[in-house]
């Protein structure tokens, strides 16, 4: 036992002195989770994320009982008002100043548009009023018929075209409202519709629970397919293991060891994503309960594993990191992390299907409630197991502690 | 039976195959206790594959070893628990430091002697929390002596330990082994340096295509040239007339790679032989050395070739 103790604490001791290692176990997960959440994680809030958009107006006639021009500019006014203290607002609007020319306005922000310096640029049209109403009652058509708003954006701004979708959806508000207001839209005989999120618990999950479970077994997937091959084969190639092989220590003990220091690193390693997650992000999800923790350790073991199998097969560390790179790409696209898998092609989805991160994944996420149940509990850990019992199969009779002559 | 209890190994028709190539072929040696015992040989003449056998780190084909006592056929772990080995070739990981290094090791057996005592024995006490990367050659090489003797064996290998040091470094491994010797340890040693082999051992194998050629003490195995004495000289032109004169003054006389070596029982009257027939062909004797035979000239006398060819 104090073999195995010493073994561990030396590999921990390594992974943490070396700053590739470091970066790769530790630094990378959290850059990453921090770099999703701060991109994806806010899209779309009122008072994380801010659009700068210009408005014109150019209907100047005001007169009549609905002055929807006015109305329409006021939505938007109020959206560029922050609704907490201290928060910023969904948009920033830009008008134009008193007397100054319409389409001189229009066109320097057209250009603040092209140079990424506004989100979008509205234009209500001439006529959208009282007018507008009248042509409604009489003809029958909506608004958006009658007076059509122009939207200039910025095809290739990826703010531009979050704005455009936003926009649409309150002008979408909009349109309701007017039909309402002439008689033609009764909010009663709408479709209800709520969006909840289906959480433990019934909480509400934020972007950054949904992402925390998948980038803590993407850093298990990262430290056991790369990690552990690497550390075992450098150590081979520098013939560091060599000096075990002359002592009374065994392969299982190395391995037993070598296990017990990797799955520390994973530990520490998810501690801190948990924590960053938790204590930066505001991640709701707590892991606190068996069956989350049992597919954590299902997930880092079977990882450690592919490791050792990679290690076991590979002549040099070369190979073994072309071989790690080979199965990096199936196991990590095609195991639901990223992206649904039901409408992959059949060849693709036996892949999906062999996949142990599909089914970790799935599990993980079933057991934190965050998903639906794709398959039964019983077969997201048979299938893990399956590959754990395969991999340490070949790596116990393979794993050579000598480079080949 | 008491030269028996005085055995600390015996190998008796030790065979190992490569496909068709004999690694070593059918070899049988004692070592005695508290002793040191040498292996020596050109590159390829199969010492490191007997020392891996030996150490344990690959099983032999044929043969049978018997080892404090024990009749093996293969070392097993409770015999290297008794075992310490310096490989050639080994290494440490980088970024460990040399107090984990030698408490890493010292957890691998079931007795093992404070960490503190081992780095004191090879002189590393002012490097305990230095990392590995940071030692120089010859820091290295203690570390792995270090590394060696953490279980206090009675049985000691010693591959090449002073391959690649410098000639103090060389000095103090050698005192090492000497200590380690009179600790009452055995040791088996394989070198490429001739002075070593003869200020170190006390018994020597001479090992040439996976056989044993010669054994015995250094002395008895350089008494086998005789009372001879060498006149050694370098020289880039020599004919085949000049070197068959040059063996009528002595005993026998080789050239090699621009080294002629000349055997005499009779230093003086050879040397005045030589220094005329020197004046008379105006052929220097450049570099010329007299010294008595070595264990290269016993590999020499053995196979005609030298053992670092």
């Amino acid at each position: 036992m104090k073999g195995i103790l010493r073994i561990a604490a030396g590999h921990l001791f390594t992974a943490f002195r070396e700053r590739v290692t470091l970066f790769w176990f530790l630094i990378f997960p959290l850059f990453l989770l921090t770099i999703l959440t701060l991109i994806f994680g806010n899209m779309g809030q009122e008072g994380e994320i801010s659009f700068a958009i210009s408005v014109v107006n150019l209907e100047s006639n005001t007169a009549g009982p609905v002055d929807f021009a006015a109305i329409v500019e006021g939505v938007f006014e109020e959206t560029g008002t922050a609704s907490e203290e201290g928060k910023e607002p969904l948009f920033t609007l830009t008008h134009p100043s008193d007397g100054e020319d319409l389409e001189e306005f229009l066109a320097r922000e057209k250009e603040a548009l092209r140079l990424g310096h506004r989100a979008a640029v509205i234009v209500i049209p001439e006529g959208f009023n009282q007018e507008l109403l009248e042509r409604m009652m009489r003809s029958g058509s909506s608004p958006s018929e009658n007076g059509a708003f122009t939207i200039y954006i910025n095809e290739g701004n990826a703010a531009s075209e979050m704005a455009t979708s936003i926009i649409e959806q309150i002008l979408s508000g909009i349109d309701r409202q007017f039909l309402a207001h002439v008689g033609r839209f009764q909010e009663e005989e709408a479709i209800p519709s709520e969006t909840l999120w289906v959480g433990s618990g019934g909480e509400e999950l934020s972007y950054v629970d949904f992402l925390l479970p998948g980038v803590i077994l993407m850093g298990f997937f990262v430290n056991g397919l790369f990690g552990v091959p690497g550390s075992i084969l450098f150590a081979r190639d520098r013939r560091v293991l060599r000096r075990y092989w002359v002592t009374p220590l065994t392969v299982p003990r190395y391995l037993a060891g070598f296990s017990l220091g990797h799955l520390t690193l994973c530990l520490i390693q998810f501690a801190l994503i948990f924590m960053l997650a938790r204590f930066a992000f505001r991640a709701t999800i707590t892991f606190a309960e068996p069956m989350p923790i049992l597919f954590l350790l299902l997930g880092a073991i079977t990882f450690l594993t592919f490791g050792f199998f990679i290690a076991s097969v590979a002549k040099t560390a070369n190979a073994g990191m072309a071989i790690a790179n080979i199965l990096n790409m199936p196991m990590m696209f095609l195991g639901g992390l990223f992206f649904p898998i039901g409408g992959l092609p059949t060849f693709l989805k036996v892949i999906v299907y062999a996949n142990p991160v599909t089914y970790l994944a799935e599990g993980l996420r079933m057991s934190l409630g965050i998903q639906g149940e794709t398959f039964s509990i019983p077969l997201t850990l048979a299938v893990p197991v399956g590959w754990i019992a395969f991999c340490i199969f070949v790596a116990s009779k393979r794993l050579s502690w000598d480079v080949k002559r | 039976m008491e030269e028996e209890n005085e055995l600390m190994m015996r190998v008796t028709g030790l065979k190992k195959y490569y496909g068709e190539v004999h690694a070593v072929d059918g070899i049988s040696f004692a070592i005695p206790r508290a002793s040191v015992f040498t292996i020596l040989g050109p590159n390829g003449a199969g010492k490191t594959t007997t020392l891996e056998i030996l150490e344990g780190v690959r099983g032999p084909d044929a043969g049978e070893i018997e080892v404090f006592g024990i009749r093996l056929k293969r070392v097993t772990r409770a015999v290297k628990e008794r075992m310490g080995v310096l490989l050639q070739d080994g290494n440490f990981e980088p970024y460990l430091k040399v107090k984990e290094v030698v408490r890493l090791f010292a957890s691998f057996f079931k007795k093992a002697l404070p960490t503190e005592e081992v780095l004191t024995r090879v002189a590393l006490q002012e490097k305990t929390n230095a990392y590995v990367k940071t030692l120089s050659g010859g820091q290295l090489q203690r570390l792995a002596v270090g590394v060696a003797l953490v279980n206090d064996p009675d049985l000691i290998f010693l591959d090449e330990p002073t391959t690649g040091l410098d000639p103090q470094a060389r000095r103090n491994m050698w005192s090492i082994i000497t200590d380690l010797r009179d600790q009452g340890k055995t040791i088996i040693l394989t070198t490429h340096y001739m002075e070593e082999a003869e200020a170190l051992s006390d018994r020597v194998c001479i090992m040439d295509y996976g056989t044993i050629i010669a054994k015995g003490s250094p002395r008895e195995l350089t008494s086998r040239l005789g009372q001879e004495t060498i006149i050694e000289f370098n020289t880039s032109s020599l004919e085949t007339e000049d070197l068959t004169q040059l063996e009528s003054y002595g005993k026998t006389a080789r050239e090699d790679g621009g080294i002629v070596t000349v055997e005499t029982e009779n230093l003086v009257h050879t040397m005045e032989q030589m220094l005329a027939w020197s004046r008379e062909r105006e052929i220097p004797l450049t570099n010329m050395t007299v010294r008595q035979p070595n264990l290269e000239d016993v590999f020499l006398l053995l196979t005609g070739r030298r053992l670092r060819e």
